[in-house]
């Protein structure tokens, strides 16, 4: 209890010091507020309901965005994983497209989707497409050799091998896999409505910002810190539930 | 060859097997055969190729020359009537499946019908005496446990031959007597034909009927069979009077210097 009390020492100090230094000497600025104005601004924010809206718009995008980045990386990587020569003929083809930075794509998106939900998707999709790939091919291929000649001598079919042995053998690296798709999934998602979209977290920052409203500005900026921390968190312990499912992070 | 009569049909029948990675000859021609219920154990120093032979039996690697034969056919690749307990226990059980899940997995291969499954399981996990961690993972087994899971999913599969490689290798000492004893029981009572590796001379010579003494590096003068050795001792066979027997004591003499020690 003690030990935990302890971690938010530091960050108490900081708001302290910030909040001292706004209504000191930072009185007036343009650029920061005390925190306490910043907590103020976020009540407003919950009571008339835009920060809800803005937190399910980025939210649902980024998840919707990161779900089908990982179908489609999951779907080709486990099968370059397991085709050797798919990867090989594939290899030239990702290496190319992979190191694209997502956010070159905003506005080829806008050209292709206009503004709203289906851009950020796609961009948030395109993201988190090539981690999840590499990934789940690296998966696919470390499945431990020993299980796969267990499905040898039990003369298991293709089908029953994959189901039965290489799927599950890939489960718990492909949750880890997750946890860093959500994470770049929450990144680009806020990005993209900070460069262009006119919806979400990211946006409603940047309004706040352009209305010279730094109180508000700041509540969104916390705000958003506060919601990435609660998904990782959340995205990290059900990668930990996974592993012990699994019997990787198995104690003996 | 010459005509055999099904009754006397070897269980394996190794003709003639060589086998080389590359240009590196791992195994000179090797002739063997094992009988039907015999307790064959091979022994032999590191690199001599005794895991090799054993994954040759099971149709893991094709012999380089020569051929295994086994119910009158060449074996080709593993087959469910020929079971083979990896060394490695740790890494042969699925981490994800309970310890009757494991077992369940050979039944399922062997498509044994839903209604019939638990009944197998349950007979088998008595055989080796887990019916107490069923529903325990892999995980929250100790290493002889772990390999008795293994082991009982081998005898789910009611295999005719049991291919052993190590298995006993990574555990300790009584530990190890312990199962010893349960497999000298399982195969007495099931009439299994077993091919057993061991890096152990005691071993080999305490649970086989016969000892194969592979040596390193063979030349044509020297091939990979040292010495094939009859264990003349009689069973059942008990940790204290077996090891103390003097055929024992002549058989450890006599077999110490295929270990590698000179």
């Amino acid at each position: 209890m003690i030990g935990k009390a302890r971690a938010f020492v530091f960050p108490a100090v900081l708001l302290g010091l910030l909040e001292t230094w706004a209504r000191t000497v930072g009185k007036g600025s343009d650029a920061v507020a005390p925190p306490s104005a910043a907590l103020w601004a976020w009540a407003g924010a919950l009571a008339d309901g835009s920060l809800l809206a803005a937190t399910g718009f980025t939210l649902g995008s980024a998840a919707l965005g990161l779900a089908i980045g990982t179908l489609g990386g999951v779907l080709l990587g486990t099968v370059l994983g397991l085709v050797p020569r798919a990867a090989q003929a594939g290899f030239l083809s990702i290496e190319v497209l992979r190191p694209i930075p997502s956010v070159a794509l905003i506005p080829l998106a806008m050209l292709v989707f206009g503004f709203g939900l289906r851009m950020e998707l796609s961009v948030v999709a395109f993201a988190t497409f090539w981690p999840m790939l590499v990934l789940a091919q690296a998966a696919a291929r470390q499945v431990e050799p020993r299980l796969l000649e267990v499905a040898r001598a039990l003369q298991l079919s293709p089908g029953e091998r994959f189901a039965k042995i290489v799927l599950p053998a890939m489960v718990p690296r492909l949750f880890v896999a997750l946890r860093l798709g959500v994470a770049i999934a929450l990144v680009v998602a806020v990005t993209v409505e900070i460069a262009a979209n006119p919806h979400g977290m990211g946006y409603t920052l940047m309004i706040a910002q352009q209305s010279l409203d730094p109180a508000l500005m700041l509540a969104w900026l916390f705000w958003v810190g506060a919601v990435g921390y609660a998904v990782n968190a959340g995205a990290l312990w059900l990668q930990r539930r996974v592993a012990i499912r699994m019997g990787e992070a198995g104690l003996r | 060859m010459t005509a055999t009569t099904p009754a006397t049909e070897p269980a394996l029948d190794f003709d003639r097997v060589s086998i080389a990675f590359g240009a590196r000859e791992i195994l000179s021609p090797i002739s063997l055969q094992v009988g039907r219920g015999e307790f064959v154990c091979v022994i032999g120093p590191s690199g001599c190729g005794k895991t090799t032979l054993l994954r040759a039996a099971a149709g893991f690697v094709a012999p380089s020359t020569g051929a295994v034969r086994r119910a009158g056919g060449v074996v080709s690749g593993p087959t469910r009537e020929v079971a083979f307990v990896f060394q490695d226990y740790g890494r042969a059980l699925l981490p994800w499946r309970t310890v009757a899940g494991n077992i369940g997995l050979a039944l399922e291969a062997a498509r044994v019908p839903r209604a019939e499954r638990q009944g197998r399981i349950d007979e088998v996990l008595q055989t080796v005496g887990l019916t107490a961690h069923a529903g325990q993972y892999p995980a929250q087994l100790s290493g002889g446990m772990q390999q008795r899971v293994q082991i009982a999913r081998c005898l789910a599969q009611r295999p005719e031959a049991l291919l052993m490689d190590e298995p006993f290798g990574a555990l300790d000492a009584m530990t190890r007597q312990g199962l010893q004893d349960e497999l000298l029981r399982l195969v007495a009572e099931q009439r299994l034909t077993v091919m057993f590796v061991t890096h152990d001379l005691e071993e080999a010579i305490y649970l086989g009927d016969r000892v194969v003494a592979l040596r390193i590096e063979p030349t044509a003068a020297r091939p990979s069979v040292a010495a094939v050795i009859d264990v003349r001792i009689p069973r059942p066979r008990d940790q204290l009077l077996t090891r103390e027997h003097p055929e024992f004591l002549r058989l450890r003499r006599e077999l110490y210097q295929y270990l590698g020690h000179h």
